[in-house]
């Protein structure tokens, strides 16, 4: 591969190739938006199951405090890995993205461990927009609609829920996971797999 | 009429590395090998011929006990490039 009388049309075709390959391999498949989402929703529906069968203080904390760290560690080790196999640069864009998910993560969890007492009936109404926002920055940085859009709608159910009785928060959380994260989450990764086809 | 393309750019090879280079800014050997697709030696030689031109800056380091080149785009590289890019546009659009 060293042809040096490339035509100036060849040339454009190589540098367009060239960073449609690039791009490709800096592309996400979903996997994770769609693990937090099913994590999310697994945690507050056996929530709602325990409050149902009156175990929700026995099982409760343990439940939250294991899913949500595992699926830290689970995200981290998952990350480290696609990053050595395809021996990714990082961008400013995955900087950018990498910073937010994490700054994101480690709030959300110091919120909901920490600081539940002061926000009370708002800590669900804030854990969802908070999520909200780092899907709609990853949907608009990753040029993918349906993240965007889901996004939106994630922030729309986090104002909404403001207007809930703390009983249906669990809910508007359940609901905000499949439709902010799963949903999107598995419309990214059908996409990438027809663009690899 | 038209100007001479920048000859340093205008072979397959290294202008495929300079064009990952502006995607990424910075990049590990193996990535641009597997970006580019083609052999290690290959590289090697057209690396070495950006570098000597100044449109690349080379790093060699370890890693985990392994040798780790990593390769940037210098400003004097972005802006061949750019103006490479305006040259190839003169070409197919002359009237432009």
């Amino acid at each position: 591969m060293n042809k040096t009388t490339l035509t100036p049309e060849e040339s454009l075709l190589l540098i367009t190739k060239t960073i449609e390959e690039t791009k490709k391999r800096f592309e996400e498949n979903g996997h994770i938006i769609i693990l937090w989402g099913v994590l999310m929703f697994t945690v507050f529906f056996s929530q709602y199951i325990f409050s149902l069968t009156g175990l929700y203080k026995k099982f409760d904390i343990i439940w939250t405090v294991i899913l949500f760290p595992l699926g830290m560690i689970y995200t981290f080790i998952y990350i480290r890995k696609t990053v050595n196999k395809k021996n990714l640069p990082r961008t400013l864009l995955s900087r950018v993205i990498e910073t937010m998910g994490w700054a994101m993560g480690l709030n959300l969890l110091i919120l909901g461990f920490l600081f539940r007492q002061q926000l009370g009936d708002a800590m669900a109404p804030v854990f969802i927009i908070l999520l909200a926002l780092s899907m709609i920055v990853t949907g608009a940085s990753i040029k993918f609609k349906p993240l965007f859009i889901g996004g939106l709608l994630l922030n729309l159910i986090g104002f909404c829920t403001f207007y809930l009785d703390r009983d249906y928060h669990g809910f508007s959380l359940m609901l905000g996971a499949v439709v902010g994260l799963i949903i999107p989450g598995i419309l990214l990764n059908k996409a990438r797999r027809k663009e690899n086809v | 009429m038209f100007k001479e393309l920048d000859p340093i750019l205008h072979s397959q090879l290294r202008l495929s590395i300079v064009s990952t280079l502006m995607m990424v800014g910075e990049a590990n050997f193996n990535f641009i090998k597997d970006t580019t697709k083609a052999t290690s030696g290959n590289i090697s030689i057209q690396i070495k011929k950006l570098h000597e031109a100044g449109y690349i800056k080379v790093k060699k380091s370890f890693k985990n006990n392994y040798p780790n080149t990593t390769i940037s785009i210098t400003s004097k590289g972005r802006e061949a490039f750019e103006n490479y890019v305006n040259d190839l546009k003169k070409y197919i659009q002359p009237g432009k």
